[in-house]
């Protein structure tokens, strides 16, 4: 589904990504981690279609970015750690105004299904800027795959939630997966990230240093590999 | 996929934009009522500071007229396009499968609709102020071409502002030059309507023409270049 083959991306005389190369089928869930400056979430723009690389091939479901970027978008969805909703809009409103851009049939329905979905029907009349943390990431998570996409991108989503929000979404992510779709994630949390996907893939200074199968691997040997492979101490 | 598919998407991606813009403001009331604000203190003051002319006043009435859309519509775009920078949702809309320029359009209406509301209030204090006949229908569609110009130059510039620390700054310094060629024979041709004993009817079709090209001229890059403007 997400093929990156020599990926580099400059900022300018300074290189950010070098020599990227990954794969991730169809259904997987893989999950990006390192440390700050590693160059996840100049990766994550890149598959996102905001940035252009600075060389090397990006494919999503055999399009190419950033030539057919048009067509990538609608297969995508993203989450971040900032949400992407307008405050001054009501829950409903927001994902109308998506469904409009996207052009989706059946909008209102949709809108409606969606806000069950991640249980927030009954606040649909809201403002979101009244929502707590969780709240407006389950409403973002509603957002990113309210069009149907078949990769859903995530930047850091855990960041700001409490363990019962983080299990929530958890609950969504999986049950996202469930539905056949690719999930590609950025985390800080090594552990969970590496509990919740299938192959967990390490970045520093800007190149993959380990591409780990999720359930050949311990936590306990997860941490090593990853203070080995970036220098860093298993609580940085 | 066809060009009258591609057009329908266009133009549901316009009104998606300002409907949003739109629904934004009948929560909030903000961006109105501080254009709103702004406007009447200026034209109170401006009012204070000719009271000892009026003759004066009423002479320069239209150039007030102008300042304050001008600086009043600079709030407008600074707020409108911020909206768009909180919580990154501009980036939720650049992911969605539709083109640039239709952002820009809707950006654009949707400005412009908050600007031509005030310009409904504004006309009506300057009628109170300088009991000038700026009720003619003449003034009003000048006005209307001269708010669109203004606002399709404005949304250009401050979607290139609005991403730096000195925002608030370099949105007059770059747009208000900008928009002299537009405000100039716009002036023009609104006094000649104020006081229609005087023009020369030649200089003020040159005047209404200027204004018209420099629409077309502002739209037109605004629909070529907003692509490189939001991506860059």
């Amino acid at each position: 589904m997400i093929k990156i083959n020599n990926l580099a991306k400059n900022y300018g005389l300074n290189p950010v990504l070098r020599d990227v190369n990954l794969q991730v089928e169809q259904g997987e869930f893989v999950t990006l981690v390192g440390p700050n400056g590693a160059g996840k979430s100049t990766l994550m723009r890149i598959v996102a279609t905001l940035i252009k690389q600075t060389s090397g091939n990006v494919t999503i479901g055999g399009w190419p970015l950033p030539q057919r970027a048009d067509k990538v978008r609608r297969h995508i969805g993203l989450v971040s750690h900032q949400s992407m909703l307008y405050g001054d809009l009501t829950a409903a409103e927001n994902l109308s105004f998506f469904a409009r851009l996207y052009r989706l049939d059946d909008a209102a329905a949709r809108v409606q299904q969606a806000l069950k979905t991640v249980g927030l029907l009954a606040r649909q009349r809201d403002p979101v800027s009244t929502f707590s943390r969780g709240m407006v990431q389950r409403l973002t998570i509603a957002r990113a795959t309210l069009h149907g996409p078949d990769v859903l991108l995530l930047d850091e989503p855990y960041t700001g939630l409490d363990q019962d929000a983080a299990q929530l979404l958890d609950d969504l992510l999986l049950r996202e997966r469930g539905n056949g779709r690719t999930i590609f994630m950025i985390t800080h949390d090594l552990v969970h990230g590496l509990d919740i996907c299938d192959r967990v893939v390490i970045l520093n200074r800007g190149k993959i240093m380990a591409d780990i199968d999720s359930k050949q691997t311990t936590p306990t040997e997860f941490l090593d590999l990853y203070a080995a492979h970036t220098g860093r101490k298993k609580h940085e | 996929m066809n060009n009258s598919n591609q057009l329908s998407t266009f133009w549901a991606a316009v009104w998606a934009v300002v409907w949003k813009d739109l629904q934004i403001e009948k929560h909030t009331r903000q961006t109105i009522s501080v254009m709103i604000m702004f406007s009447l203190v200026s034209v109170i003051m401006f009012n204070f500071a000719l009271e000892a002319n009026l003759a004066a006043a009423r002479e320069v009435a239209t150039g007030l007229l102008w300042s304050t859309i001008l600086l009043a519509g600079t709030l407008g775009l600074n707020r409108s396009l911020a909206i768009e920078r909180e919580n990154q949702t501009m980036e939720a809309v650049l992911m969605a499968p539709i083109d640039r320029s239709a952002i820009y359009a809707g950006k654009v209406i949707s400005i412009s609709l908050f600007s031509l509301a005030l310009e409904v209030v504004l006309i009506f204090i300057f009628i109170v102020f300088f009991n000038k006949p700026f009720w003619r229908p003449q003034v009003m569609l000048i006005l209307v071409m001269g708010t669109i110009g203004y606002i399709a130059a404005g949304v250009i510039v401050t979607s290139m502002t609005i991403q730096t620390r000195t925002r608030e700054v370099l949105l007059p310094v770059l747009l208000l030059p900008l928009s002299l060629p537009l405000v100039l024979p716009a002036s023009i041709a609104v006094s000649a309507y104020m006081f229609p004993q005087l023009p020369d009817w030649g200089e003020v079709q040159g005047a209404i023409s200027v204004v018209a090209i420099y629409d077309l001229l502002m739209l037109a890059a605004g629909f070529i270049t907003y692509h490189y403007v939001v991506e860059s």
